[in-house]
């Protein structure tokens, strides 16, 4: 006889099929499909028949020789995640153009009177004069201009220009002056009006047009207006280059979005934090009225919307009125957003706040039986719905060679993070945590500009490299790999992933570093942070040195960096945390389905 | 594995610009200044050697290039495209050596050959119609790192771009590649003013000559 554990997961359904045999079940072979539809919906059937079909087929058996299917009451947990954005640039009257040509021309700082190069030969001399050069004048002809007014003694302190010819016009003057190209809305760019230009040479940053002290000294600023030019400079911060046109309206102003304000009710108390303040206040709200009852946002703001689309999404699945559903478990991440200015006239971007939420909700039951008679009807297989994902986890973890009770498993999901505890009395405390593999796809989507899913899944599961020759590739730890035949030319100089021995160039603005440092972090801040978090809850009485054995399992747990990155954090406890080795075999996967067929058996563990 | 909102996005700015007309700021009561007749004098200075500094890009040009051609098939000066390029070049910071290859007249052989001659390893192929070629000496003559096949739609911004995506590969960066337009007419248009043109280059073939380094420049003639 023969028998199927199905565990249905939020990314995978999971399939092991084990011949029972004096009793015992013996294992022999485990089958995987993608989750079709939502879990613990009866979409979820395609998902279950293709997994067993998958799982027969590596076992050489017909699927009519399965004589029963073992289904597990998948937790209803559901998770969603959404970022929104709390601050945000707006300049007005363009007073700045903060940009960062690649290729600004000379070095130096200039301060003069924005004026049209047409004009500039009627200056007197010693006047101080930035030109203003647009696309039509050609960079020999510009620098004929500036040259000839140069040498009638017209101070030329700096010039902007639209086009890319920054380097071009300055290899061609006789005096070296700052010079800031690419500044494609140049028609909005005051005229007659003091102005600095500042260029730092290649591998410096600005300095003078940075600092408020530096702008006021430019511009003899009052100790009031040395106080609203502070945006200015924090904006510049980091630049090569960059101007600053002092007119008498102009700003900059940071402003915060109401994102709106998140009420957090728990079992005691209830705390309302404001999303602006970051997520972290967020965090350590939560961990105040720890255990959380519901969370509600401030309707018609984001983080309201945002709210309210998990719940309804979570309403659906489970045919149950919107209003009932509670949140269980959020999770806030700081990050940081690229985001174009509002006002700028070289399309520039900075760096904003933004938060991104996991929330996980928990219905009464999922409608588990309907699945199970819909897979009886269909693959003419008895069904029986059994056992707590938790308490399957489990028994199926423990099949990893060295283990044994007490022990702590971590299922590292898509949707969530889930621990459970069995102590030495075989005894089980579970939980279940917001935030998982598909916060971290969308922290690193947005922090990197991306609007591409996948890209971003990529990104998360493969190593990058940068490909410096045709013939060699440098991984991201510095070590260079090189090989026989040229690679393609679209990889040329690309920054590539290194997808299942193929090379997958990145979009031509990420660098090397900022992609590993994004992904680290982002795994970082949801990984290690859920695993503690997780842990800490289901330790015996809540002291995470208690517990001496962690197994990650679950999808994430294949990764190649993020069981590292929580054994490091768990080592700090004392604890010893590995990848589960599922029935010596089967790597991190499986261990529900696993447990399903184990615990069908007593005696069998 | 393209970022498909960011393209549509600039899909349809491109598009809306032109609706409007072109109707691009210009500075206001100054004509365009571009001077004409720029005249492009190719002088040359022996047997092209291979270059030793990383920091030049080699461009390969026809062999009738400047010769029997004066214009590019829709009838930009070569000067004008050979000087963007150039500028292109030296925007980024890098010296342009110009050579003209003479035992072929395909582009992707010209540009392989510039590439090959490249202390970067990086050239570009240009033709007298003004189809043009990013090549690298790593790879086979027949692959390349850019191409722009419809000389027809490029334009002056185009060769600035290409020199200057040429100058960013020496470099080791990952610049985007240029963007270019299609026009399904650009084939029956010029297809037999291209046959033509490619007819009179091939007669400039001399096999077995070793390409030449040229000395490249501008005469003003009667510039503004």
């Amino acid at each position: 006889m023969i028998i199927a554990g199905v565990d249905i997961g939020n990314s995978t359904t999971e399939v092991a099929l084990a011949r029972i045999v004096n009793n015992r079940p013996v294992f022999i072979a485990s089958g995987m499909a993608k989750t079709t539809g939502i879990k613990g919906t009866v979409d979820n059937v395609l998902g279950i028949r293709l997994a067993l079909e998958n799982a027969a087929k590596k076992a050489k058996i017909d699927m009519k020789e399965i004589k029963l299917l073992r289904l597990n009451e998948a937790t209803p947990v559901i998770s969603d995640v959404a970022m929104e954005a709390i601050t945000e640039t707006v300049i007005t009257e363009s007073t700045m153009i903060g940009h960062n040509p690649s290729t600004p021309g000379g070095v130096g700082l200039g301060v003069g009177i924005t004026t049209p190069i047409f004009d500039i030969s009627s200056k007197k001399p010693g006047e101080k004069v930035i030109p203003v050069i647009p696309k039509n004048v050609d960079f020999e002809d510009a620098a004929r201009i500036i040259n000839d007014a140069i040498s009638k003694g017209v101070d030329v302190q700096g010039a902007i220009v639209q086009k890319d010819d920054g380097v071009l016009i300055s290899n061609r003057l006789i005096k070296k002056i700052p010079i800031v190209d690419e500044v494609s809305l140049i028609e909005k760019v005051p005229l007659n009006m003091p102005a600095c230009i500042e260029v730092a040479e290649p591998g410096f940053t600005i300095k003078t047009l940075s600092n408020p002290y530096g702008i006021a000294s430019v511009f003899n600023l009052t100790p009031e207006e040395t106080k609203n030019i502070v945006p200015v400079a924090r904006a510049l911060i980091g630049n090569r280059s960059a101007v600053v046109i002092k007119t008498p309206q102009g700003d900059v102003k940071e402003r915060k979005i109401p994102a709106g304000k998140i009420k957090l009710k728990g079992k005691n108390g209830t705390l309302v934090v404001d999303l602006e303040e970051g997520a972290d206040k967020v965090m350590q709200a939560l961990e105040q009225v720890w255990p959380l009852i519901d969370v509600e946002g401030t309707p018609s703001t984001n983080v309201g919307g945002l709210i309210a689309r998990v719940k309804e999404v979570m309403g659906q699945v489970t045919y149950q009125d919107m209003r009932e559903i509670k949140i269980q478990d959020i999770l806030a991440v700081d990050i940081l957003v690229p985001q174009k200015v509002m006002g700028g006239i070289a399309n520039e971007f900075f760096t904003e706040d933004a938060v991104a939420v996991a929330a996980m909700v928990r219905s009464s039951k999922l409608p588990m039986e309907k699945i199970a008679e819909k897979v009886e009807k269909e693959l003419n297989i008895p069904v029986e719905v059994t056992g707590i994902e938790a308490n399957m986890a489990i028994l199926g973890a423990l099949t990893t060679p060295g283990s044994d009770v007490p022990v702590a498993v971590l299922d590292l999901g898509g949707g969530s993070t889930d621990a459970a505890f069995m102590n030495r009395k075989r005894e089980v405390v579970s939980i279940h945590m917001a935030g998982a593999g598909e916060m971290v796809n969308m922290i690193i989507a947005a922090e990197l500009g991306l609007s591409d899913r996948q890209l971003a899944e990529d990104i998360k599961r493969y190593p990058a490299a940068k490909v410096e020759s045709l013939f060699s590739i440098r991984m991201e730890d510095g070590t260079v790999r090189f090989f026989e035949k040229p690679l393609e030319p679209e990889t040329f100089a690309r920054v590539c992933l290194l997808k299942e021995g193929n090379l997958v160039p990145l979009p031509p603005d990420l660098q090397l570093e900022k992609v590993r440092e994004v992904r680290r972090k982002a795994k970082q801040k949801v990984f290690v942070s859920n695993a503690v978090r997780a842990l800490s809850k289901v330790a015996p009485s809540g002291n995470l040195r208690l517990i001496d054995f962690v197994i990650m399992v679950g999808g994430s747990a294949l990764d190649f960096e993020i069981p590292e990155m929580i054994s490091e954090a768990l080592a700090g406890y004392g604890i010893v945390a590995g990848r589960g080795e599922i029935r010596g075999c089967e790597g991190p996967r499986n261990a529900v389905a696993t447990g399903l067929v184990l615990s069908g058996w007593e005696g069998a563990i | 594995m393209i970022n498909t909102e960011m393209i549509v996005e600039e899909v349809v700015k491109e598009v809306l610009k032109r609706l409007a007309g072109e109707k691009e700021t210009v500075a206001k009561d100054h004509k365009d200044m571009k001077p004409a007749g720029r005249e492009l004098i190719l002088e040359e200075i022996g047997e092209a050697k291979a270059g030793t500094t990383g920091e030049e890009v080699v461009i390969g040009i026809s062999p009738a290039f400047g010769i029997k051609f004066k214009e590019n098939i829709t009838g930009i000066p070569l000067a004008d495209i050979l000087r963007e390029i150039m500028a292109g070049i030296a925007e980024e910071g890098l010296n342009a050596r110009v050579i003209r290859v003479r035992h072929t007249a395909d582009v992707a052989f010209i540009g392989h050959t510039a590439a090959k001659l490249s202390g970067s390893g990086v050239g570009i192929g240009l033709q007298s119609r003004g189809t043009a070629v990013i090549h690298h000496k790593d790879l086979q003559p027949l692959n390349n790192l850019e191409l722009f096949p419809q000389c027809p739609v490029l334009t002056l911004d185009t060769y600035r771009a290409i020199g200057k995506n040429a100058a960013l590969y020496a470099k080791g960066e990952s610049p985007t590649p240029v963007p270019v337009m299609n026009d399904q007419m650009a084939r029956p248009k010029y297809q037999a003013k291209a046959a033509v043109m490619h007819n009179f280059e091939t007669q400039y073939v001399k096999p077995g000559m070793k390409p030449v380094e040229l000395k490249v420049s501008f005469s003003k003639g009667g510039a503004s």
